[in-house]
């Protein structure tokens, strides 16, 4: 799985990160396509998180490659790849709780300059996300878990993002708003913003993905499209712990 | 004569002036989640800055404000380039260590350029005072209020308006979440510092104009009171650090105003144990947020501790015992005797800071009581000396506990601000309770050491005294740590809220760590209270706290061994190399510097 596809946007090459002693990548490849959904699944513990955190440069892989766009993102800091283009939304949110809806919305347009094209755009998010409009001026730290990652997706979507990077973004939130979540991923993905994700949920994940990795215990173990993987009794094995997880 | 609204005005000009530190140490805080220990150097900076500028530049008032600004933001920013940054991925005790090191450099600094003699610092202002109601104002007083409304204005505008002000706010909030929108955090970090030192370095200008005079020992009170007021306010909150400032210049001005001036400061740190032990996240913190900081574990730095072979010890200590007996100078056994005094200290610190992870900076209070517990039981009460000093380890040992034991249930940096607060308390009862300390005439004539009446007066008697009395303690503190007993310490220290599930009572293990080590301490302060034969409320003060904490973090956290070895080392070396005494404190600082850059788990490891 070393080869990456010349249209991909972002591939991960033969990633091996340690936390100390303890491996937690095992030669790991991915590759997202540009203008697609890619999902990556796999259980607690199986290094989904820290793959994130290896695409946004908050750890960094002991060898390796990591490139964006053909570019290496090694050696960049968090803010640099930010503005190479990804955002994130991160697990559990992690709003500034303290700062209101309008403010954390344009927090994520921090990269940006071009103060009237915000303020367009601010506008389009508040289509895009109409929950929202009355809820500007209150503390983001108030609203509900689903209004939350609205203003999360609002957030990431305000830098003009290439690609969006999702962790759990369906984790703890009621089932309508996890169809509301979904159909927005989708239509986002529509306007031409790739989108990488990693869930638990399978069965949510890989209705609007076009291509799924299954990572266990640090090595991916399936690949596949989306459609051919639903099928797949072995992602059931995958999920349930399986036989062969070590 | 003194009206209310006097005192009013004058706890309120003073409080503004506390704002300028308080809202410096919120900002860092705030972003770093790092109590500054060195906001008080630059304030200290500022004044002799404004000094140069006034007296020797003769710059106009509005000049001289930008040129102390401006200087002390430099100094700011130089701090958190080549202090802190370095540290960012180190354990969480590294930067309070550090700010506390670099505080001892900029101190000694300004003290060797400038002499530690007072210095007059003109105003430059009228010498008026207005009437207004029943007290009245002067331009000075006008001054002081302007600067601190418009910082305040100017900072609210900033935060609030600015881009980099917003990044300020949503790294506090969330440092990763803020990196992920882009914000660089190392930027953040600077604009902060340098906020911090600006608004700093103007507090202590204005400080030494409102007073008409600058010294060196500024320093520390200045880090003291902003460290209370942002506490009070709750950490990290800036506008809870404007009102805690201002409601600190009441407290202090009316307690002024009915007890008298050495009272300031008592009322100050009972405020800040108050605010602790009721509402440690401050007066105004939501009861939503977090218990402050759950760092348990990862605020010390693990390592791997050095293994000395039995015979080595048994060697070293031989060696070390038979001293006295080879043709030594008087002045080295001098040396080992105070360095025995300082082991006995490290010893207690090193066990309540290693092994259950309160890092005291406050340990000299320990000395404190069992010295005047042991002069005075000597001296009103004839109790032979021997048993004084035991008293004296007794007496430190309960009261040393029972004033620590309100701050047994905070964590991480709070540990270190109370037990800073509760040495301080210590020192300024000792100065006020003049019925049984003798105030700030201090005690003399303490009778000379002495075991079964017989009288130790020659060097080298008192050299194998204190010198035995060290061995058993450290015997009994690595018998102790070998128990089943250290290893619940260790459990504590390393993550309480687990220890707590596996059913360790914290508050009893704490408090038998600090029964043996307020023990240990409180020897130690007895002996040297017989050996220097006068003691007053200043003896003990916080720069030999830290100077224990220097040892202990130079011997390796929580280790028995490395306690000794680092005050032989921290004491011996100096006279070694025969370094003058006015740089010895500089020296420390660099030391606890380069330790916590290079080698925070100490020469020998932590346990």
């Amino acid at each position: 799985m070393t080869n990456t596809p010349p249209d991909a946007l972002l591939a991960l090459t033969d990633v091996n990160t340690f936390y100390g002693q303890a491996q937690v990548h095992f030669d790991l490849s991915i590759s997202v396509p540009r203008g697609h959904i890619v999902c990556l699944l796999g259980g607690n513990a199986s290094g989904k998180s820290t793959t994130m955190k290896i695409i946004l440069g908050l750890v960094k892989p002991r060898s390796g490659d990591v490139t964006f766009d053909g570019a290496s993102l090694l050696g960049l800091t968090t803010p640099q790849i930010v503005r190479r283009g990804i955002a994130s939304v991160p697990e559990a949110r992690r709003l500034f709780a303290d700062m209101s809806v309008r403010e954390n919305i344009l927090m994520g347009a921090f990269v940006r300059d071009d103060r009237e094209a915000i303020a367009q755009d601010l506008d389009k998010m508040l289509t895009l996300f109409p929950k929202l409009g009355q809820r500007l001026s209150q503390r983001a730290g108030s609203l509900s878990g689903g209004e939350q990652q609205m203003v999360a997706m609002a957030r990431a979507l305000m830098s003009r993002p290439r690609m969006i990077v999702m962790d759990e973004p369906t984790m703890g939130l009621s089932p309508l708003y996890v169809d509301r979540v979904l159909e927005l991923i989708r239509t986002i993905n529509q306007e031409g913003v790739s989108v990488f994700m990693v869930e638990q949920n399978a069965s949510l994940a890989l209705e609007i993905a076009h291509e799924a990795y299954v990572l266990q215990t640090g090595k991916i173990v399936l690949f596949g499209s989306a459609r051919a993987l639903k099928d797949d009794p072995r992602i059931r094995d995958a999920y349930l712990g399986g036989s062969e997880a070590a | 004569m003194s009206s209310w609204l006097d005192y009013t005005i004058n706890g309120l000009i003073v409080g503004n002036v506390y704002a300028l530190v308080a809202v410096g140490l919120a900002l860092i805080f705030g972003v770093s989640r790092l109590i500054n220990f060195a906001q008080g150097s630059i304030y200290l900076v500022g004044a002799y800055i404004g000094w140069v500028a006034v007296v020797q530049l003769h710059t106009p008032l509005p000049l001289t404000i930008i040129v102390v600004a401006v200087a002390a933001a430099l100094v700011g920013l130089i701090i958190e380039r080549f202090g802190l940054r370095p540290l960012q991925n180190s354990v969480r005790i590294a930067p309070l260590l550090a700010t506390i090191g670099i505080s001892f450099v900029l101190d000694q600094l300004v003290m060797l350029t400038f002499s530690p003699n007072p210095r007059a610092l003109p105003s430059q202002l009228p010498d008026v005072r207005f009437q207004i109601g029943g007290g009245t104002i002067g331009p000075l007083d006008l001054l002081i209020a302007g600067v601190g409304i418009t910082s305040a204005l100017l900072l609210f505008v900033f935060l609030r308006y600015s881009k980099l002000g917003w990044a300020i706010r949503a790294t506090a909030q969330d440092r990763d979440a803020a990196m992920q929108m882009g914000v660089d955090v190392n930027r953040v970090n600077q604009a902060v510092f340098g906020i911090a030192a600006a608004l700093g370095g103007i507090s202590g200008l204005l400080v030494g104009m409102y007073y008409n005079q600058i010294d060196t020992a500024m320093s520390l009170q200045a880090t003291l009171k902003g460290v209370v007021a942002e506490v009070v306010g709750g950490a990290g909150n800036v506008p809870g650090a404007v009102i805690g400032s201002l409601l600190l210049g009441l407290v202090e001005s009316y307690g002024v105003a009915v007890f008298g001036t050495s009272y300031r400061n008592l009322f100050a740190f009972l405020l800040l144990v108050v605010v602790l032990v009721l509402r440690p996240n401050g007066l105004f913190a939501s009861a939503r947020q977090a218990p402050p900081e759950p760092l348990t574990g990862t605020f010390i730095a693990p390592s791997r501790p050095v293994r000395i072979p039995r015979w080595a010890l048994l060697i070293a200590t031989a060696v070390f015992a038979i001293l006295p007996l080879l043709p030594v100078s008087f002045y080295v056994l001098q040396t080992l005797i105070n360095a025995s005094l300082l082991g006995m200290l490290a010893l207690s610190l090193t066990l309540v800071a290693g092994t259950i992870g309160q890092v005291s900076l406050g340990h000299a209070a320990l000395l404190a009581i069992g010295a005047y517990t042991s002069a005075l039981l000597s001296l009103t009460f004839s109790v032979p000396v021997g048993l004084a000093i035991i008293g004296g380890g007794l007496m430190s040992a309960a009261l040393g506990t029972a004033l620590i034991s309100p701050s047994f249930r905070l964590r991480g940096h709070y540990v270190s601000i109370a037990t800073l607060a509760i040495g301080e308390i210590v020192s300024l009862v000792i100065l006020n309770w003049e019925s049984v300390t003798r105030g700030p005439i201090g005690i003399s004539g303490i009778p000379p050491l002495s075991l079964f009446g017989y009288e130790l007066v020659s060097p080298i008697s008192i050299y194998w005294f204190s010198f035995i009395a060290m061995v058993v303690l450290a015997l009994l503190q690595g018998r102790l740590l070998g128990s089943h007993l250290g290893r619940s310490f260790r459990a504590i220290r390393d993550d309480d809220i687990a220890a707590r599930a596996y059913g360790l009572s914290l508050n009893r293990y704490k408090s038998l760590a600090f029964i043996f080590g307020g023990f240990a301490a409180g020897v130690s302060g007895g002996i040297a209270a017989h050996l220097y034969s006068y003691i007053n409320h200043e003896t003990f003060n916080t720069q030999q706290s830290i100077l224990a904490l220097t040892v202990v973090i130079l011997g390796g956290l929580g280790n028995v061994v490395g306690a000794i070895v680092g005050a032989v080392a921290l004491v011996g070396l100096p006279e070694v190399f025969r370094i003058a005494a006015e740089y010895r404190i500089l020296i420390y600082g660099i030391v606890l510097l380069l330790l916590v850059r290079f080698r925070p788990q100490g020469l020998l490891g932590t346990m």
